[in-house]
């Protein structure tokens, strides 16, 4: 479970200092779905960065498992994402110089998952192990890092706008293999997206406006990614 | 303009190579005209020798020091020129998409001969200053009459102006020939990957059990950047010859020749070096980054991004001491062939092992500052970029 609380961070020297989280508070409990959602410039990404130890928070306590991450070092905390977390952007950043078998095994290596192949296999890519990311379509190349991030067993998958790259179709089918994928590994959700059609595959719901949440709720089903509008 | 005059005096190690080769060549082809025009007064045919002992010794230096060191600009400068394609693919993609033509784009990259003119100019002008020193040491032993450093013109054209020249037109040459690819390749950022590396399903699946993510990695940098294997080694190859040779030199030629040796193979292996590995550690971020995100620590990240080069610089390192050896071989059997008491050359393994152990600290060292450039890799630069 993870528990952040007051969360405050600001950017820029004195003059033009800007904040961008005010004070955000957040619950995410194990095997969750939550669905920040919020307008551009809103500060969702910055928010993720924090809770997922990316980032360090001006201010406030984020408690994951009895463990306060904000106070660790740089190597504990290097060391918390190895074990815990798991990581998809919207630019994939794949690397460029290392196939999609080999992208992969970024991630297994560090559970030491020798099986890692399985995952590549659970996003459709079996056929296009020895591929290079430029070879590969959007859509392909952000299962690779659907794949690379589940191949080390996160307890919890941190999302950034994972379909913002994508069109429906692929954007649909990716969001689907996470979810899938989700009820075999019972991994927990937090994906940041401005889609708020998006938000109704979510078990919860965190509504962000400038800086602060303006709305929480939990959806009494959740859609799957076919089901929803685009 | 798309490269600025500050992009085109990066170019550090160029200057200083060119430098160093002009500054060698000014003294002693400066030294090789002014002596030559005393042959008449030279009398008796012992004196003969030596006079042209030392002409030849002024022509295998310079022949030496500026062959090699330009040779090596010269691959230096294309390398920069890829690299800065490379990393540079959207902008010029853009470019060319615009409608700009190959040589419109290319002809920009002749600024990077700015970094030949400095150098060769700068080694030009510290040659003269050192001039007065250096052909009193030539002259020491009073058997030759005495001469005054002059001026030749031909000398400063030959040196300055015409490598410029050449590493301008070299520079666009090559830039033309690197931009002659489809403008939706440079936008899409394509890596230029090899075709063919897979050998049939037996090679993949002993990828599947086994080699660590980590080596992956270092032998896929190694791959991706071959030039820069080419440098590192070239580097430590430039340490261990010099080095080596500079120790030796002692006993056979003149002190002031030793440390000129000396410093020129401090400088150049150096800034080979901190240039390679500038340049691996910038073209890996994305790299670096990605795997901090996913928790590989920086100790992890560092053996993964420049760990592989480690052997090359050995493997230049042995190079370089066998070179030493057969080159002082040849020069003692060639330009001294005519003299009675020269001391027999023989490989020094004193000298050999202390300069092993200096090369091993210099190397972790430049490791270690940019185990600490690798920290800095933030991955917030990385995804707002
Ligand atoms: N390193 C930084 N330095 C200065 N300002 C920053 C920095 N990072 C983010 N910001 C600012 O913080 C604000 C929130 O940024 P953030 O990336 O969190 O927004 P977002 O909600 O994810 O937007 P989007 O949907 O466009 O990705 C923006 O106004 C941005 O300009
Ligand atoms: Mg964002």
């Amino acid at each position: 479970m993870i528990k952040a609380e007051n969360i405050k961070k600001s950017y820029g020297s004195r003059e033009n200092r800007f904040s961008v989280l005010k004070g955000i508070s957040l619950t995410i409990e194990d095997g969750d779905f939550i669905v920040i959602l919020g307008a551009s410039g809103s500060g969702k990404s910055t928010l993720l960065n924090i809770i997922s130890g990316l980032e360090k928070a001006d201010e406030g306590v984020i408690d994951f498992d009895g463990t306060k991450i904000e106070s660790l070092s740089e190597e504990k905390l290097t060391e918390f994402r190895k074990k815990y977390v798991g990581f998809i952007f919207q630019q994939y950043y794949l690397l460029p110089n290392l196939n999609v078998d080999k992208n992969v095994k970024m991630g297994a290596d560090l559970a030491g998952n020798k099986d890692y192949r399985e995952m590549i296999q659970a996003v459709g890519l079996g056929e296009k192990l020895q591929k290079y990311p430029h070879e590969l379509s959007g859509g392909e190349q952000q299962r690779v890092s659907v794949a690379r991030a589940l191949a080390k067993k996160p307890e919890i998958l941190f999302l950034d706008e994972p379909t913002g790259a994508l069109d429906e179709e692929t954007g649909r089918q990716v969001l689907d293999y996470i979810c899938e994928l989700q009820k075999k590994y019972h991994f927990s959700i937090c994906m940041v997206t401005h889609n708020s059609n998006i938000a109704e595959m979510a078990k919860k719901v965190v509504k962000m406006n400038s800086g602060r949440i303006v709305d929480t709720y939990t959806n009494e089903v959740q859609k799957s990614a076919y089901e929803i509008e685009w | 303009m798309i490269i600025g005059i500050k992009d085109g005096m990066k170019l550090i190690g160029i200057f200083v190579m060119s430098f160093c080769a002009v500054f060698v060549c000014t003294l002693f082809l400066n030294y090789n005209m002014d002596f030559a025009g005393i042959k008449e007064q030279i009398a008796g045919p012992e004196l003969m020798v030596l006079f042209d002992a030392l002409l030849a010794t002024g022509k295998v230096v310079s022949a030496l020091a500026g062959g090699c060191l330009l040779l090596t600009s010269g691959i230096m400068l294309v390398f920069y020129i890829r690299n800065y394609i490379d990393t540079h693919k959207k902008e010029l993609g853009i470019l060319k998409a615009l409608g700009y033509s190959n040589l419109r784009i290319a002809k920009d990259f002749q600024i990077f001969a700015l970094s030949v003119f400095a150098g060769t100019a700068l080694g030009f002008g510290g040659a003269f200053l050192m001039m007065p020193e250096f052909y009193r040491t030539q002259g020491k032993d009073g058997l030759l009459p005495e001469i005054t450093p002059h001026f030749h013109p031909m000398l400063a054209v030959e040196l300055i102006i015409l490598p410029t020249v050449a590493f301008a037109l070299l520079a666009v040459g090559y830039a033309c020939i690197q931009l002659r690819r489809p403008a939706i390749d440079l936008l899409k950022e394509r890596f230029s990957m090899p075709r063919k590396p897979f050998r049939g399903k037996a090679k993949e699946d002993t990828s599947a059990d086994g080699i660590p993510f980590l080596k992956e990695v270092q032998s896929a940098t190694l791959r991706s950047k071959k030039t820069l294997v080419f440098f590192v080694t070239f580097g430590s190859f430039c340490y261990s010859s010099m080095m080596q040779m500079s120790g030796s030199m002692d006993e056979l030629a003149s002190e002031m020749f030793a440390c000129m040796v000396f410093m020129i193979g401090v400088l150049l292996s150096s800034i080979t070096l901190l240039l390679a590995i500038t340049t691996v550690v910038h073209g890996n971020t994305k790299t670096i980054a990605m795997m901090r995100v996913f928790g590989y620590t920086h100790e992890e990240c560092k053996k993964a991004v420049l760990g592989g080069y480690r052997p090359w610089a050995y493997i230049g390192f042995v190079i370089g001491s066998i070179y030493q050896y057969a080159i002082l071989k040849i020069m003692v059997s060639v330009v001294f062939r005519d003299w009675d008491n020269v001391p027999d050359y023989k490989f020094d393994v004193k000298a050999c092992i202390i300069v092993l152990i200096s090369f091993t600290i210099l190397y972790e060292l430049i490791m270690y500052c940019y185990a600490g450039k690798i920290k800095k890799v933030l991955l917030k630069e990385v995804m707002m970029e």
